[in-house]
């Protein structure tokens, strides 16, 4: 090897390096982004950890917000981030830790159920990195995610995924996904591991209803709608039609199909005394057919390479040039959990849960989402938790 | 088991990450094609990622 | 400006710039490179360092796959297994040209069928196959289309079908049901491939082979070729046997494990370090197209580029849609390869799916019909390395005609199933 050879390897491998190591710095940085979320008096955090030593210090050993009432009555858990690519769960389940004041009954609130995979995004998808929501004093910044555990924490993947225990085939990347690992187990995958754990939440703290927050391309059959164990089937009917017909959206009712497994609407039901609904929202940004990917995609929910596969009869829900803003999708999300709740409670009078302070659709979309964001820079420092 | 070999297994992983980075970085310096360096260097990158748990 | 003039605009940037790069002479990978990196200039995007980097990692677990297999059979090569293995097959078979073309045909299907890759096919059984094939009197580039074709075809076969897996996970759909749909295309396109290709011949003159072959030593004997599959195929069937009992092991290592053990079984003592670092050298063009192939779907989804031409393709009226994929699939293969399946195979399936048509089977059909694109131009990584196994001299032109009749038979198949998606519902058993 002659010097120039040399100096031309090197100058290869320099421009290498600083691609890396920019690259690196970013990803390091995404995956240690705190997010902020400001707790209130009524407010008190555990940790998965708790329910299960199997996750205990480990990536996914999320926070637990546990929000009571003086009076006893229901219980109900709220699952944002078992898909962290649909970020408006995330961003509902933060409304509610942040507003909800209950006087009966007690909400179990999630932000980041599959927490690994809040932390890495899409090889090839071009995800952003981060988003803000821009509020009254400057934004609030969040983590986007990805909808498969960050493979940091679960690696390799097998040829095929053999659901436990349900031995159904999946593709193989679906053992990091955390909405196909119900209802988990103790020795299984860290994804396996993390839904064992919420599973043992569930039974321990004795929750009634579950909730589990979606958003879906529009290209996508199961949108806009509730997905119910065959347990809620009620529940979610009741919700729909009251919700179609005050609130000003419409959103269906879908039966959890008993022969796919791994989805929290089914397992939920079938492994603990929990009723499992799911919730699915708009979410342009994942339609393959979307334009310009980014953070402004994300939130304003606008594309016209969507608009046009509308116009084409291709989607299973509408979209204009109005996009599906994230306050509007919040909207659907926190509207449709609180008349769960209140249908819940005309069938259940004596176990209520009762919640005040969380803004509905029309409020939500009046005022933006930024205006139901705490800052966390205005609180004591022990009201701010991390994410 | 698994308990026992998940742990072993991933690391596994990490050791024939850092076995082919050797390799490639072997095959680079070897060559005398310009653009076939460059393409060692390009696939450097992802399997670097992994070894330093960046991605 | 509005997003389709801005899309286009940045599409033909990256179209010219990849000509341009060809025409200057830089290989395929090279090109893709330089023309993401245009696009995404042209997308205002000046110094996309986390996106090269994060497409560059889309491939990175099937890249370890192809690293690991290659790895396995180049030693079992140079430890003489290989030459072990065929002067045997001549030796048993040489009386029977339909047994010996199904026995073939069969040794085609299972690597890939097993890993999801035509490539690995190619790398482990694609050599031998072909010596026996010359043997028979069939020429190098008729060996090489029947290898290439079948080993699309054994990437398409169940159990691992990448291209089906991927879309399905795109859409929210198990992996369920898709044995038989895979199966029976994938066989019958098989069959028909070798039959076609390799009915005319000679009959093998064992005399010459035995005396042109190269000498195994002396030492090595079945239970040293064996052991090793029989470590591969052992833990494979663990995990499907006893998925909750066993650790994940994944492909990479339970090849790495085979190709120990293929090592430490050689009867002639082996320099691993070298064969480890040719197998990188052998597999660079593989490997780069397929992380130039991430980087470059990265910036196309980044500059809104892959959303029209998804949105373009999949707008059309439905007979043109379902009538061009014979060819628009294997196309979009040749630039996306695997990338193809995310761009236009979730779209596609969600748009049969709108259509009343099973989602299953159309997948499924169109999966048989994704694998031939890597035969052709710009990348045509698979079609190239095959006619370099095979060791064939002929112009790259010469080895395309060959495919084309079997070709054709395997787009009719796999048109016929998503356009009677319907009726062939009952071959999912669900």
């Amino acid at each position: 090897m002659n010097r120039k050879d040399i100096i031309r390897k090197s100058l290869i491998g320099f421009v290498g390096l600083v691609v890396l190591v920019v690259a690196g710095i970013r990803f390091y940085q995404h995956r240690h982004f705190k997010e902020q979320v400001v707790i209130g008096d009524q407010v008190k955090v555990k940790k998965l950890g708790n329910y299960f030593d199997g996750v205990k210090g480990t990536f996914n050993d999320c926070n637990i917000y546990f929000i009571e009432g003086t009076e006893p009555g229901a219980t109900m858990m709220i699952l944002g981030g078992s898909h962290p690519e649909e970020p408006a769960g995330r961003l509902t389940a933060l409304v509610m830790v942040e507003n909800a004041r209950i006087t009966k009954g007690r909400l179990i609130v999630v932000l980041s159920a599959n927490r690994s995979a809040t932390s890495v995004t899409r090889p090839s998808a071009a995800y952003p990195q981060l988003f803000t929501i821009p509020t009254a004093w400057g934004g609030q910044q969040f983590r986007m995610g990805d909808r498969w555990s960050n493979p940091l924490d679960q690696w390799p993947d097998p040829e095929v995924y053999i659901h436990y225990p349900g031995k159904q085939n999946l593709a193989y990347m679906d053992i990091r996904n955390l909405n196909r690992a119900w209802p988990g187990r103790a020795n299984g995958t860290l994804t396996e591991k993390t839904t064992f754990a919420f599973m043992n939440l569930i039974k321990q703290e004795k929750v009634d209803v579950v909730i589990d927050l979606h958003e879906a391309e529009l290209q996508y059959p199961v949108i806009n709608t509730i997905v119910t164990h065959e347990k809620g089937q009620d529940l979610a009917t009741m919700a729909s039609m009251t919700l179609t017909d005050f609130e000003g959206f419409s959103i269906g009712t879908e039966f959890s199909p008993k022969n796919l497994h791994g989805l929290s609407h089914r397992e939920i039901g079938d492994y603990s005394d929990a009723i499992s609904l799911l919730l699915e929202a708009p979410e342009p940004f994942l339609d393959a057919t979307r334009g310009i990917t980014g953070a402004e995609q994300l939130l304003e929910g606008k594309d016209a390479f969507v608009v046009k596969a509308g116009k084409h009869g291709l989607l299973y829900a509408p979209i204009d040039d109005k996009g599906w803003p994230i306050a509007t999708r919040v909207g659907r999300h926190t509207s449709t959990v609180l008349q769960i709740m209140q249908s819940w409670n005309e069938f259940h009078p004596e176990k209520e849960l009762v919640c005040e302070g969380v803004p509905k659709y029309t409020e939500l979309i009046a005022k933006g989402l930024g205006a139901f964001l705490i800052d966390p820079g205005s609180v004591a420092k022990g009201k701010v938790v991390f994410e | 088991m698994n308990a026992i070999f998940t742990p072993i297994i991933t690391t596994l992983y990490y050791a024939l990450i850092a076995f082919i980075v050797v390799l490639i970085i072997y095959n680079m310096i070897k060559t005398r094609d310009w653009k076939k360096e460059i393409v060692y260097v390009i696939i450097l990158i992802p399997f670097l990622l992994r070894l330093f748990m960046l991605k | 400006m509005d997003m389709y003039t801005s899309a286009a605009i940045i599409l033909g940037v990256m179209v010219l710039v990849y000509f341009i790069a060809l025409w200057v002479k830089l290989s395929t990978e090279l090109a893709m490179l330089v023309a993401a990196l245009a696009g995404a200039v042209a997308g205002g995007h000046f110094f996309p360092a986390r996106h090269v980097a994060e497409g560059a990692i889309t491939y990175l677990d099937i890249n370890l796959i192809f690293i690991c297999a290659t790895l396995f059979m180049n030693i079992l090569k140079e430890s003489g297994g290989v030459a072990f293995v065929v002067r045997s097959i001549i030796k048993t078979f040489h009386n029977s040209r339909v047994l010996l073309l199904i026995l073939l045909s069969i040794l085609l299907l299972i690597p890939g069928a097993l890993t999801g890759a035509g490539s690995v096919t190619v790398l482990i059984t694609g050599g031998m196959v072909a010596v026996v094939l010359n043997y028979m009197g069939i020429s190098k580039i008729k060996t090489a289309a029947i290898i290439f074709l079948i080993a699309g075809l054994s990437a398409a076969a169940p159990p691992v079908s990448l291209w089906a897996m991927m879309t399905a996970a795109g859409v929210n759909m198990p992996y369920v049901g898709f044995f038989w749909p895979l199966l029976i295309p994938c066989v019958t396109g098989a069959l028909f491939t070798v039959f076609f290709l390799g009915w005319k011949g000679t009959k093998i003159d064992v005399g010459k082979a035995f005396e042109e072959l190269p000498v195994p030593p002396e030492k090595m004997n079945w239970t040293r070729i064996i052991i090793p599959f029989v470590i591969f195929f052992g833990l494979m069937f663990m995990g499907r046997k006893w998925p909750h009992d066993t650790p994940v092991v994944g492909l990479p290592l339970m090849f790495l494990f085979a190709a120990l053990a293929s090592y430490l079984l050689s009867p002639k003592k082996l320099d691993f370090f070298r064969i480890s670092a040719d197998t990188i050298k052998q597999l660079l063009p593989l490997i780069g197209t397929l992380t130039c192939v991430g980087i470059l779907v990265q910036i196309m989804t980044l500059t809104g580029v892959r959303g029209l031409l998804a949105i373009t393709f999949i707008t059309l009226p439905a007979y043109l849609v379902i009538g061009s994929l014979f060819f628009f699939l294997p196309i979009t293969e040749s630039v996306l390869m695997y990338g193809s399946a995310a761009v236009f195979g979730v779209p596609l399936v969600l748009l049969f799916n709108s259509m009343g048509l099973n989602p299953i089977i159309a997948l499924a059909g169109m999966s048989v019909i994704w694998p031939l694109g890597d035969a052709l131009p710009p990348t045509a990584i698979i079609g190239r390395l095959t006619v370099d196994v095979a060791g064939a001299k002929d112009s790259y032109g010469k080895f395309l005609k060959q495919c084309i009749v079997p070709a054709i038979v395997i787009m009719i198949l796999g048109t016929l199933m998503v356009l009677y998606s319907k009726q062939l519902g009952f071959l999912t058993g669900l």
